[in-house]
C-alpha cells in the first residue's frame, strides 16, 4: 500500500493492522507445524486429501462477512483508488476478449448461413427436377409401352408373313411339285405318287414350326409324303441333317 | 527422508517462491530469468534436477509457494525422474501447490503413450498442466505468465482465490477414450 499520503494517524492504524494480521500468521503457523503431518502417498488417499481441504475452506468462506477494511478513511481511499484501477484494466481485457469471441461467433454464422443458403437452392432445384419428371410421367400414359409392343409385334408378323409369301413364291416359281406333265428340273419318279406331296415350302414349313415349337426335339419324321429328292436337295445343300440314329428323321440346320 | 512440507516457514512479504524441477536443466534457466523480471512481486526462484533438496539448504531457504516439474516429452527419463521426485513432496503441495510442465509435445518423435501417462499422472495428483515452448523468447515468456498467474494464487497474494480452488479449476482431466488409438 503506498504510505505516500497518508497521515500519521492513517500510518499508525495500518501498521497496527499489519501487526495483528502477523501476529494471527504465526499463530496459525505454530498450529499447523505442531499439528500430526500423515504421510498418504495414495492417490485415493489424495482425493479424500483434497475433498477435506476443499469442505474446509468451503466452510470458511461460508461463515466470512465482510468486514471493513481500516476505519481510516485515508486508508480506505487509496486503497480503494488501487483497486478500481485494477479492476478498471480486468474489465477492459474481458470486454475485449468478449468482442473477438463475438466476432468471431459472426463469422461461424454467416459462413453457416451461406451453407444454408446453397442447401436450400439445392433443394429447390431438386424439386423442380422431380415436378418436371412427373409430369412427364404424367403425360406418357401407362398404356403406350404395351400398345408400342403390340404395334410392334404385329409389324414383325406382317413382315413374316410377307417373307413367307415370298419364299412361297420363289418356291414355286423354281422349286415346282412334280407335276405329271411339266416335270422342269427334277428327275422323272415313274412312281405316281403325286397327289399326296407335298411342296418344299411346306416341307420347310414344318420344320421351321417344329424347331421353334418344341426346340427339344426338332426332328420331323420322313414320309411318303416327302419328295425323296427335295429332301436330298436340303441335304445337299446344308439346310437340313439326319437324325444320328434314324435315317428318316430330319431337322432344320441352324444357319446364321 | 526429507519431504518437502508446505506450510513449515513462514512466508515473506509480497515475495513468492517457485521452485523448478527439472532433469536437463536447461529450460528452467531461461525461465528463471523471465520470472524475476516481474515487478509487483518479488519473484524468488529456486532450481532443481531433482527432488529431495540438499539439506545444506533446509535452513535458509523460503518457503516454496509453487512446484513446477518440467518435463520434456523426447526423453523418458525425464519423465521417470519427475515421478520419482513426487515421493519427497509432502500430501499438503497436491492441493495446488504443484504444476506439470510439459515441453516439446509437438515433437514428432515422441511416442503418443508418453503424453498420455504425463496426462494420467497429472489428473491422478488433480494437478494442472500446462504446455510450454521453450525454444523461442515468445514461448518462454508465454509460459513465464502463466506460471506467474498460478504462483501469485498459491502464494496467497490474490485476493478471494486460493490455491486449491484454481487447481480445482485448472486440473487437468483424461478423456475417457484416452486409451483408444487416435487417428493420426
Amino acid at each position: 500500500m503506498a504510505a505516500a499520503e497518508l497521515s500519521e494517524t492513517a500510518h499508525t492504524e495500518l501498521l497496527d493492522r499489519c501487526e495483528e494480521q502477523f501476529a494471527q500468521l504465526e499463530k496459525l503457523q505454530n498450529e499447523i507445524i505442531l499439528s500430526e503431518p500423515d504421510l498418504c502417498e495414495n492417490p485415493q488417499e489424495q482425493a479424500v486429501n483434497r475433498l477435506i481441504a476443499t469442505e474446509a475452506e468451503l466452510k470458511q468462506w461460508l461463515t466470512m462477512e465482510p468486514k471493513l477494511l481500516a476505519e481510516n478513511s485515508e486508508i480506505l481511499l487509496q486503497a480503494g483508488k488501487e483497486e478500481m484501477l485494477k479492476l478498471c484494466s480486468e474489465l477492459e481485457m474481458i470486454v475485449l476478449c468478449y468482442e473477438a469471441k463475438r466476432d468471431k461467433l459472426k463469422e461461424t454464422k454467416e459462413l453457416e448461413e451461406k451453407w444454408l443458403d446453397e442447401k436450400k437452392q439445392m433443394l429447390v432445384t431438386a424439386t423442380h427436377h422431380v415436378d418436371r419428371l412427373q409430369k412427364e410421367k404424367e403425360k406418357l400414359p401407362e398404356h403406350s409401352v404395351l400398345q408400342d409392343t403390340k404395334i410392334k409385334i404385329q409389324k414383325m408378323k406382317v413382315y413374316q408373313e410377307r417373307l413367307m409369301e415370298c419364299l412361297g413364291d420363289i418356291l414355286e416359281k423354281h422349286v415346282p411339285l412334280p407335276q405329271s406333265e411339266t416335270n422342269k428340273k427334277k428327275k422323272n419318279n415313274p412312281q405316281e405318287m403325286n397327289e399326296d406331296l407335298i411342296s418344299l415350302n411346306e416341307i420347310l414349313e414344318l420344320l421351321m414350326n417344329k424347331v421353334l415349337n418344341t426346340p427339344h426335339d426338332p426332328y420331323v419324321t420322313i414320309d411318303s409324303t416327302f419328295w425323296p429328292p427335295y429332301i436330298e436337295m436340303l441335304l445337299r445343300y446344308g439346310i437340313a441333317i439326319r437324325h444320328q440314329e434314324n435315317n428318316f428323321k430330319i431337322r432344320l440346320e441352324p444357319f446364321y | 527422508m526429507s519431504v518437502l512440507k508446505p506450510f513449515s516457514k513462514l512466508p515473506g512479504l509480497k515475495t513468492a517462491t517457485i521452485l523448478l524441477v527439472e532433469r536437463e536443466e536447461q529450460f528452467q534457466q531461461s525461465l528463471a530469468d523471465a520470472l524475476v523480471e516481474e515487478t509487483g512481486v518479488t519473484v524468488n526462484v529456486r532450481l532443481a534436477k531433482s527432488l529431495p533438496l540438499p539439506v545444506e539448504n533446509e535452513e535458509s531457504r523460503p518457503r516454496i509457494d509453487l512446484v513446477v516439474f518440467i518435463i520434456n516429452l523426447t526423453s523418458e527419463l525425464s519423465f521417470q525422474s519427475a515421478e520419482a521426485s513426487l515421493k519427497y513432496l509432502d500430501a499438503g503441495y497436491f492441493l495446488g501447490k504443484v504444476c506439470f510442465m510439459v515441453t516439446n509435445a509437438r515433437n514428432t518423435l515422441v511416442p503418443t503413450n508418453r503424453l498420455d501417462g504425463v496426462r494420467k499422472l497429472a489428473a491422478s495428483l488433480q494437478c494442472p498442466l500446462l504446455f510450454a515452448e521453450d525454444q523461442t523468447p515468445d514461448g518462454v515468456s508465454n509460459a513465464t505468465e502463466r506460471l506467474l498467474a498460478i504462483l501469485k494464487v498459491a502464494a496467497g497474494l490474490v485476493p478471494m482465490a486460493t490455491a486449491l480452488y484454481l487447481s480445482n479449476l485448472t486440473r487437468c482431466t483424461v478423456p475417457p477414450d484416452i486409451d483408444q488409438p487416435s487417428f493420426d
